[in-house]
């Protein structure tokens, strides 16, 4: 978000998935397209069946690489160098689009300036990389029309995913790739409405669509339309509200749809915060490991009992319906804090969710077209400034959010923590496809609980070979931070020296040992580079392995259930 | 003709509401969002008659996604009939088809009580299919447009009237019940049910015989390097066989309500999970998905003709709208044949 405020002026896809079909070369990087957005990967293997160009930067080797003309296996973390690699190829070949450059876009020495320094030789030396390779993408990216780039939690979970995203929006002005149909610059979303909650403001340095906190004039209006003066300063990120917590200076934490205990890097660190709280309140639709932990749980109700909107990663705003009626007294949230607000003694007085889609038109410029009753027909995409307005299917037409887009060039900066003699492997976390983040909703479907049970890590052949173990071992994960233990998964879609653990299983969760260094822009945290060592635990002869998956409980129910009736 | 009669136009929703009085009233309805779904009937005017096909099959109304099979407490176990009355109508001739095998898969070599209970309290009557979708092919098939039999009621659009065809016992008895609505049909209905079947079969996009593939495979001409390529573009959404009307696998879980009582239940399960056939151990033996493709494309295309004389599809379409790889049943066959 704040790499692509700071380039472009907004922050979401710029263009659409539709266009995906048509364009004529795809860089994907950092995103496990196929597993985490396959809906956009049905429409990028439309596009390769038409003959696009598929270029994926990914360590691991993806089922979305295997359908890559080019797969470029850059070391986790070095998207910066890579990038600035191809970009210095661009520049030194003359692909640059000078027109584009000259008229939309500032700064554009400086980051020649910078970018002169990585040759494709250095940046072989940094990414791993071969230099040819850095060339050919190039080439190839720079000289087609119809290029669109792609990233995900790759890019944007690392201490410097504000620069990687940074580098990608350099990347797209330097060879005019935006403001244009099938090009742009387009960050997937994963979840059906982050983008939904970023545009309403749920950060904490801006009111809905993206107006910021520090601005008077928005917070005049936004002040007046609630009848109160509204803080000047910024919220905390929630890295920093965990800190504080800790610190004793905060007090109270309401977590709305969010399981931290799990998803959050070092968990042990966030439990003790969470502990020294006063006072908890969750809502959630299930019970979750963090809900455990809170003085009052407030059950929410699901996306088929309820009414209100969606907003997807193109951008597009769709009215959701309910279908059943609202089970075990649950709530919507919208309804939730209504309530919650008026016992503080602040009326909101809204009756249904289209009254506040309202509220949301009058104060937000970008919303300010979208209005339930014309979203019946496949939805709207922002921004939509009034009702005649049929929504903007690709952004940054003719000028920038911001006027001129602006080149931030940045430098390499190595990851927060580097192997070394003691912690000789790098772990990149991420998902799955048939586990939802913490598994707080889908651990209670038998059929996919039943494909994936257990955490695994998976090693390469090679990795695996010097260690001594293989497929279903069991192995010790131990970081700075702490130790897990998981199933060993013996795979090549792994390169040599970095191991995959997926994050959604409470019993090894890996966020116990990831570590939490921040970027310092976004506060988003390092998921995807650790250090850590990796220790066997092979059963002696005879000695059987415990399972991981704690079916205790389970048993002693149904051993109480099926006791045979007294006669 | 014996069991031909022709229907009014304008009757059409007095008879369905007179049905509708006994059994419960089950027919193609559009959602706000344009998707067609099967569902009870609450206004009769709802029914959508012209419309691609429905997203699930019928099948979801005699071999439901989610079925209590017997609840158990300490108590004992209890267990409920589902013998509830049904007509549904506005199905398909594909559709119908994939039924009659369905009948032939739950009820042959063994009876399933759970399916053949609800199956002896339903009764379809279909439309044959004027205008197919692009995505259509059950003319190579023959399980469509127009079926000869294998049906309980089966209608043909003549504009102002319909041909009413009874092909079962069940069904000429609700026929009967109303007698008085239906005509005798004439020669010119006849001829236009013929020009009818004509016109629709020449609106086929798709013209695939499945036999061709199905020669190819037993004749080891389709090698490994073709799965391996199909099951490269399987996402593992499993939408092939939840949208399969013929696909008959489910799984059984029980699922504890409380500390003393729970339920059985049975649910849709698909083989393209590699978990569908984990055994003791964690044993997988259909680990790698090009396993898995074989098994599902194996299965309709030469088990489902060793055993039952006929191909698992019906040639719906319904994996061709659903497939995110584009690997459904008519582009591997296209790509064999």
């Amino acid at each position: 978000m704040a790499g692509l405020a700071s380039a472009f002026g907004s922050g979401a896809m710029t263009n659409s998935i539709e266009e995906i079909d048509n364009a004529r070369v795809l860089f994907v990087i950092g995103s496990n397209t196929t597993e985490q957005h396959p809906m956009i990967a049905m429409h990028m293997l439309d596009a390769v069946d038409k003959g696009a160009t598929l270029i994926v930067a990914d360590p691991r080797k993806t089922q979305v690489a295997g359908f890559a003309q080019i797969h470029l296996r850059q070391k986790s973390g070095t998207d910066v160098a890579l990038l600035n690699g191809i970009m210095n190829v661009i520049i030194d070949e003359g692909l640059v689009d000078i027109s584009f450059v000259k008229r939309r876009t500032e700064n554009f020495d400086d980051l020649e300036k910078i970018v002169r320094a990585y040759s494709p030789d250095v940046a072989e030396k940094i990414t791993g990389v071969p230099a040819d390779e850095i060339k050919r993408v190039a080439r190839i990216y720079a000289t087609e029309k119809r290029s669109m780039l792609f990233y995900s939690m790759g890019i944007t979970q690392h201490i410097t995913g504000v620069d990687n995203v940074r580098s990608c929006a350099n990347l797209v002005m330097l060879t005019a790739h935006i403001g244009q149909p099938m090009t742009g610059l387009n960050p997937l979303r994963g979840q059906n409405n982050v983008q939904g909650a970023c545009d309403m403001g749920a950060l904490p340095d801006v009111y809905s669509g993206y107006q910021r906190v520090s601005d008077p004039k928005a917070r005049r209006k936004i002040g007046n339309a609630w009848g109160r003066k509204l803080p000047a300063r910024p919220g905390l990120t929630m890295i920093d509200m965990f800190d504080a917590a800790l610190s004793g200076g905060l007090k109270a934490m309401y977590i709305m749809g969010e399981n931290p205990v799990i998803s959050d890097p070092d968990s042990s660190h966030l439990i003790e915060a969470i502990k020294k709280l006063d006072f908890l309140v969750v809502q959630d639709i299930f019970m979750s490991d963090t809900a455990e932990l809170a003085d009052v749980v407030l059950p929410a109700v699901t996306f088929a009992e309820k009414d209100g909107t969606f907003t997807n990663t193109e951008r597009r705003v769709q009215k959701i319906r309910r279908v059943i009626r609202p089970m075990f007294g649950a709530m919507p949230d919208w309804k939730i804090i209504s309530e919650v607000s008026k016992k503080m003694g602040y009326d909101m007085g809204y009756r249904a969710p289209h009254e506040i889609m309202e509220e949301v038109a009058l104060l937000t410029p970008s919303y300010g077209g979208i209005l339930h009753h014309r979203l019946d027909n496949f939805g709207i995409q922002w921004p939509c400034p009034d009702t005649s307005h049929a929504g903007t299917p690709f952004l940054h037409r003719k000028k920038f959010a911001k006027g001129l887009g602006t080149f931030n060039p940045v430098d390499f900066a190595p990851p927060a923590e580097n192997t070394d003699a003691e912690y000789p492997f790098i772990l990149t976390t991420g998902r799955m496809y048939f586990r939802y983040h913490t598994g707080t909703m889908c651990r209670r479907t038998s059929t996919l609980e039943r494909e994936e049970p257990e955490c695994f890590i998976e090693i390469n052949p090679k990795d695996a070979g010097r260690l001594g173990v293989r497929t279903r071992n069991r192995v010790r994960v131990l970081s700075r931070r702490g130790e897990i233990v998981v199933n060993v998964l013996v795979t090549d879609r792994t390169p040599e020296g970095i191991v995959f653990i997926p994050f959604h299983f409470r019993d090894a969760a890996v966020n116990l040992i990831t570590n939490p260094a921040v970027d310092p822009i976004a506060k988003i945290p390092e998921f995807k580079v650790c250090a850590v060592r990796i220790v066997p635990l092979i059963p002696k002869p005879g000695e059987r392995q415990k399972s991981l998956y704690n079916r205790k409980e389970d048993i002693k129910i149904l051993l109480e259930l099926y006791e045979e009736p007294k006669v | 003709m014996k069991g031909h009669f022709v229907l009014n136009r304008a009757h059409l929703s007095y008879w369905l509401r007179q049905l509708r009085k006994d059994a419960d009233l089950i027919g193609p309805l559009r959602s706000t969002d344009g998707d067609i779904i099967f569902s009870s009937i609450e206004n009769i005017h709802d029914i959508e008659l012209d419309c691609p096909a429905s997203i699930p099959s019928p099948k979801e109304f005699i071999f439901p996604q989610k079925e209590e099979m017997f609840r158990f407490s300490d108590k004992g176990v209890s267990s409920k009939s589902n013998g509830e009355r049904r007509v549904i109508f506005g199905v398909r001739s594909c559709d119908i088809s994939a039924i009659a095998l369905l009948d032939r898969f739950y009820g042959e070599l063994y009876e399933d009580s759970f399916y053949m209970d609800r199956r002896r309290n339903t009764v379809f009557i279909s439309i044959a299919c004027n205008t197919p979708d692009p995505t259509c092919f059950c003319i190579g098939l023959g399980t469509g447009p127009f079926l000869k039999s294998g049906f309980d009621i089966q209608l043909t659009d003549l504009g102002n009237r319909y041909l009413v065809q009874a092909g079962s016992g069940e069904g000429l008895k609700i026929i009967r019940r109303f007698r008085h609505l239906f005509q005798k049909p004439e020669k010119t209905d006849f001829d236009d049910q013929y020009e009818a079947m004509l016109s629709s079969q020449s609106g086929f996009e798709k013209r695939i015989t499945l036999e061709t593939v199905r020669q190819k495979i037993i004749t080891a001409k389709v090698e490994d390097s073709f799965w391996e390529s199909v099951a490269l573009r399987c996402f593992q959404c499993g939408g092939c066989v939840y949208e399969c009307p013929l696909c008959t696998c489910f799984n059984v879980v029980d699922w504890k309500e409380d500390k003393d009582k729970g339920v059985r239940m049975r649910l849709w399960d698909t083989c393209m999970f590699k978990g569908f056939t984990k055994m003791a151990g964690n044993v997988l033996p259909a680990e790698k998905q090009i396993m898995r493709t074989k098994r599902w494309y194996f299965h309709k295309l030469l088990y489902y003709p060793e055993q039952f004389g006929k191909f698992g599809c019906v040639g719906c379409g319904r994996c061709t709208i659903t497939c995110p790889g584009r690997i459904d049943m008519a582009a591997v066959a296209n790509k064999l044949d």
